[in-house]
């Protein structure tokens, strides 16, 4: 365990560990000379790479799934089906493109809905006007 | 307005009946590494995206298997398949990942899949 | 499908993401991304699927030597003879985009003892094994797994000899794995039925291990649901 990238490794893991979600009270932008290149690896970090944190024992649950869970898995996989996109790049947009804050922060399939609306806008299939309209109109069925 | 062009159909035309990793075969070109061989994982810039995860990074590790050929995830992941590769299962001994491992269960081992690009021979 | 759906009458209002879940759906419909007989005909496939062909499949194999071989060598081909076509079985016809179409069998021995984890995101082996459970995607069973295998397994009630060799499966690319464990003692002279029904899905992801009379996973709390969905 000699080697400089191993012992940046471990360094890194422990870094990485305290980046967490937070409802902050203030923001911080620092200065270039206040983020050296371990934090700068750190902030840059893919969010999804989690392997070998600590973390402390939970209780394991089985969980039910909503009727929206259901339908966002089939409406990604229906959406590679049709070649809007593959699987690699669902995986880095809803796994590591939407930050570490929505990555924990999020339900398992929030992270997929929001990629799936996301992807909608991104590759110019759908307009934000339209998908605001929409979410706006669906809204208003329930009220 | 000018939008984007996005080819929908490449992926389907070339994985229907065959299966992907399947309809990559043949592409990546002679392997580097065979089974047995010892590498060290470089600990590459993963900028925006990888596969390779961080705790294996400058790790030695031992080639179990040539597993298929594929393009890298940071290629296929903005659709891009000019490149495919040769993917390897490795095995890393716990004992080489973490300091802290016991020395009890020495035998103790992890094993990921690793495109040829991030393996370098020990 | 969800258009029918009424908020649950413990929520006052319906939640952003039953909305955006249905704005996104009906959008790609409308732009012609996909039709709403696709999306019901990948609900009509996620209804097939289970444990069950993985289960049979290491049943197969402990009652069939030459079958264990060709698991193991080749866990798509060994796949077709418990009814799971990796490429052709899915609406598709290229398999699922999500889990690809590379199944590796992984053959636990009295010295080897394989669990698996996706420490990148929840990658699992949907076509014949069906949905990932909940603790297999959280950021703890992955962050911990691959560093502290034997507490985690601990956790799951598998106590394991300093002799046996853990090896944690991190499913990181195309492949997805199942666990062939070692067949218990007891199961002399059963059949291929009676075999199949200890294979547990937390067997073949490889945080328990057969017995005979087990043939539910161990209980464990279930979350519910606000608005579950009917398989």
């Amino acid at each position: 365990m000699s080697s400089a990238t191993r012992q940046k490794v471990m360094r890194h893991l422990d870094i990485v560990k305290q980046l967490q979600p937070s409802l902050h009270v203030e923001t911080h932008a620092p200065a270039p000379d206040q983020v050296d290149n371990e934090h700068y690896r750190a902030y840059t970090r893919m969010s999804h790479d989690v392997g070998g944190e600590p973390d402390v024992p939970i209780t394991w649950e089985e969980k039910e799934e909503e009727v929206w869970e259901h339908n966002t898995f089939v409406t990604c996989e229906v959406l590679a089906w049709r070649g809007v996109w593959n699987a690699e790049e669902r995986r880095r947009r809803q796994n590591v493109d939407v930050g570490q804050t929505q990555y924990l922060g999020l339900p398992y399939y929030g992270r997929w809905l929001l990629t799936a609306a996301r992807i909608l806008v991104d590759k110019q299939y759908v307009t934000l006007t339209e998908l605001s309209d929409k979410i706006d109109e669906v809204k208003k069925r329930y009220e | 307005m000018s939008k984007p062009h996005f080819d929908r159909e490449h992926h389907v035309k070339k994985a229907t009946g065959i299966g992907d990793p399947q309809c990559f075969k043949g592409e990546a070109g002679p392997a580097k590494f065979k089974v047995g061989d010892k590498v060290r994982i470089k600990d590459l810039p993963d900028i925006f995206y990888s596969r390779t995860q961080v705790y294996t990074r400058g790790a030695p590790a031992t080639v179990a298997e040539l597993v298929y050929e594929s393009p890298a995830a940071e290629d296929e992941s903005w659709d891009n398949t000019d490149n495919p590769v040769w993917f390897y299962s490795v095995v890393f001994k716990q004992k080489d990942l973490w300091p802290d491992y016991p020395d009890t269960f020495a035998n103790d081992t992890v094993e990921t899949e690793l495109p040829e690009r991030w393996l370098e021979p020990l | 499908m969800a258009e029918k759906h009424k908020p649950a009458p413990m929520v006052d209002e319906v939640s952003e993401f039953e909305v955006l879940e249905i704005a996104v759906r009906e959008l790609a419909i409308e732009k012609g991304l996909f039709t709403a007989e696709d999306h019901q005909h990948w609900t009509e496939y996620m209804h097939t699927l289970g444990p069950l062909p993985a289960a049979r499949l290491v049943a197969k194999a402990w009652l069939d030597p030459e079958y264990k071989k060709l698991a193991v060598k080749d866990g798509v081909k060994a796949s077709l003879d418990v009814g799971v076509d990796w490429v052709n079985s899915m609406p598709t016809k290229f398999g699922t985009p999500s889990d690809y179409c590379n199944l590796r069998v992984l053959e636990d021995t009295p010295k080897l003892k394989h669990v698996v984890v996706c420490t990148l995101c929840s990658c699992y082996p949907r076509p014949i094994l069906g949905q990932s459970p909940e603790w297999y995607r959280t950021p703890n069973y992955r962050r911990r797994l691959v560093r502290w295998p034997r507490q985690v397994l601990a956790e799951f009630g598998l106590q394991l000899p300093e002799d046996v060799e853990v090896r944690v499966e991190d499913s990181n690319q195309k492949s997805r794995f199942i666990v062939l464990p070692v067949r218990p003692e007891g199961t002399e002279g059963w059949t291929e039925d009676q075999l199949a029904e200890i294979v547990t899905r937390d067997c073949l992801i490889g945080v328990a291990v057969p017995r005979p009379g087990k043939t539910v996973n161990d209980p464990r709390p279930v979350r519910p649901a606000i608005n579950p969905y009917k398989h």
